[in-house]
C-alpha cells in the first residue's frame, strides 16, 4: 500500500541533482560527496580507484541505510587537488579501464566467433558444462592458447 | 534479490610470473611493473550458447565485483510484469501461477533498443512501444494429465485499452530493433530446448490468461535479471587469506582446489606471506537464462557501468 515506486532506487526523479559536495570544515582539503541513487556497485570501485591514486590521503564510503539509495564518500587530498577534482580523475580514468576492457572483450569474443559458438547448440541437450566440445576454448591448458592466432 | 550465485573467496599474488600464459608473452605485459598502469587483459577460456568462462587480469579486485554486480543487477531483460487471469479452473491459485510465468525467461535480444521502460514512455499504462502482449489459452480435454508449459505463451500484437487510442501519434522506431522473435519465451523456437513448466491440468480444467511483459533491471525484481548464475574466483591457493577454511587433519590436503587453480603456481612450502599482495587475476563464469546471449551480457556491462 506505501510502498515505494520500484524503480525508486535506481532512478534519479524529476530535478534531483546525482551529486552533492560538502566540504568539511574541520580536515583541511576533505569533501563528503553524496551520490544519490547508486550502491555499491560505484562506491566500492570508485574508492578503490581513489585509493590507487597518490594525491588520496583517505577515500572510504559508506552506505548509511540499505534502503536509503545513496551513499555517501569521503575524500581528504594532499592538498595539490581539490577533492572534487581528484573524484573527477577518478571517475575519468574508470571510464577508461571500462573502455580498454570492452574493447579487449570486442576482440576476444570476434575470435571466439570464427571458431566454437557455433556448436553451442549442444549445450540445452543436457552436455557436460565443463565438456571439451565448445572449440578451442574446450580443455583449458591444453590444445591451443589464445594467442595462437 | 539477486539471482543465485557463488561467490568463492579466493585469490592470486600480484607476482608477474603468472602460469597461464605459457610462451608467447606480450612484452608489454610484463615489462611493466606498476600494476595500476597496465591495461586489464581478458581471455576467453569458453564461449557456449549460455554461458561465457574468461579470466580477466590487470584489475583491482573492487573493479571485478563491480563487473559481476553490474551483470547481475544491472542489464535489463523483459520479463512477464502483468497477468489477468480470465479463467483459472486448475488447482493453483491465481497468484501462484501468475507468479511463475513472472520467472519465464523471454527472449530479450537489444534490449535498450528494441523495447522502452514504461515510465519513460509516453502512454498512461502501456503500449506497444514499452510492452509485450503474451497469452495462454490452454485446456485440458484428454484423460492424461497435460502440461501447461512456456510454449503453450503465444506473443500477440499489444491490445492498447479504448480510452487510450487517443493518444497522439508515436514516432518510435522501437519496434523495428526487435528481432523475430523479441519477447517470445526462451527455448520454444528450438529443437531440443525443453520448455518451462507452468502448471499440469487435468481433464475439465482450462487456464485463459493474458500477460504484459515489460522491461526491468533485476535491481526491481530478481526476474529481470539475464543470469542464472555468475561464479567468481581469484586465488585459488588462498595465498592472500583472504579467506579460512576448517580442516580435520591437513589444510593442504582437504583444501577444495578448483580447476581454475590449474592456471596457477602452488605456493612453495618456505614461501612467506606476502601482506601486500593484490588479487590480479578473477575467473569469471556466466552462465545466463536465455533471454540475453552472454556476449550481450558481457559487452552491455561497459555501457552501464560508463553511464554512472
Amino acid at each position: 500500500m506505501n510502498a515505494p515506486g520500484r524503480h525508486e532506487s535506481y532512478v534519479l526523479e524529476d530535478g534531483e541533482k546525482p551529486v552533492e559536495v560538502m566540504e568539511d570544515t574541520k580536515i583541511p582539503n576533505a569533501a563528503t560527496i553524496k551520490i544519490v541513487k547508486q550502491d555499491h556497485t560505484l562506491g566500492n570501485m570508485l574508492r578503490a580507484q581513489l585509493l590507487s591514486m597518490p594525491q588520496v590521503l583517505f577515500a572510504g564510503y559508506k552506505v548509511p541505510h540499505p534502503l536509503h539509495p545513496y551513499f555517501l564518500i569521503k575524500i581528504q587530498t594532499d592538498g595539490t587537488v581539490t577533492p572534487q577534482a581528484v573524484l573527477e580523475q577518478a571517475c575519468t580514468k574508470l571510464i577508461g579501464t571500462m573502455s580498454s576492457l570492452e574493447t579487449k572483450f570486442k576482440r576476444e569474443f570476434s575470435y571466439k566467433d570464427v571458431e566454437g559458438t557455433t556448436g553451442g547448440a549442444a549445450v540445452a541437450t543436457g552436455e557436460d558444462p565443463y565438456g571439451t566440445t565448445g572449440g578451442a576454448g574446450g580443455g583449458w591448458g591444453r590444445g591451443r592458447d589464445y594467442l595462437d592466432f | 534479490m539477486f539471482s543465485p550465485s557463488h561467490v568463492t573467496n579466493q585469490l592470486s599474488l600480484v607476482t608477474t610470473s603468472s602460469l597461464c600464459i605459457p610462451f608467447e608473452i606480450p612484452d608489454e605485459h610484463y615489462i611493466t611493473t606498476m600494476q595500476e598502469d597496465l591495461e586489464p587483459t581478458v581471455r576467453i577460456r569458453e564461449l557456449k550458447k549460455d554461458r561465457v568462462n574468461f579470466v580477466l587480469g590487470n584489475v583491482d579486485l573492487a573493479f571485478a565485483n563491480s563487473l559481476r554486480r553490474v551483470m547481475m543487477a544491472d542489464i535489463p531483460t523483459v520479463a512477464i510484469d502483468m497477468v489477468e487471469i480470465e479463467t483459472n479452473t486448475t488447482v493453483l491459485p491465481d497468484e501462484f501461477i501468475a507468479h511463475r510465468l513472472g520467472m519465464v525467461p523471454l527472449i530479450s535480444t537489444n534490449c535498450d533498443e528494441a523495447i522502452r521502460y514504461t515510465r519513460d514512455c509516453i502512454c498512461l499504462a502501456g503500449c506497444a512501444f514499452c510492452s509485450m502482449m503474451l497469452v495462454l489459452n490452454v485446456a485440458c480435454h484428454d484423460d492424461n494429465t497435460m502440461d501447461v508449459t512456456s510454449d503453450h505463451l503465444e506473443v500477440i500484437p499489444y491490445q492498447q485499452a479504448d480510452d487510450e487510442s487517443l493518444l497522439p501519434e508515436d514516432p518510435g522506431e522501437e519496434l523495428s530493433k526487435r528481432t523475430e522473435f523479441f519477447g517470445h519465451p526462451v527455448g520454444k523456437h528450438e529443437q531440443g530446448v525443453p520448455p518451462v513448466l507452468i502448471a499440469k491440468i487435468r481433464k475439465g480444467q482450462e487456464l485463459r490468461i493474458k500477460c504484459t511483459a515489460k522491461k526491468g533491471i533485476a535491481k526491481e525484481h530478481a526476474k529481470f535479471s539475464p543470469c542464472s548464475a555468475v561464479s567468481f574466483e581469484y586465488d585459488p591457493y588462498n595465498k592472500l587469506r583472504h579467506t579460512t577454511y576448517w580442516y580435520e587433519t591437513d589444510i593442504k590436503a582437504e583444501w577444495p582446489l578448483s580447476e581454475n587453480a590449474k592456471e596457477e603456481e602452488p605456493p612453495r612450502d618456505d614461501e612467506p606471506f606476502d601482506f601486500n599482495a593484490k588479487p590480479n587475476k578473477f575467473y569469471f563464469e556466466v552462465e545466463t537464462d536465455g533471454s540475453l546471449s552472454p556476449q550481450e551480457v558481457v559487452m552491455k556491462v561497459h555501457k552501464r557501468l560508463a553511464l554512472v
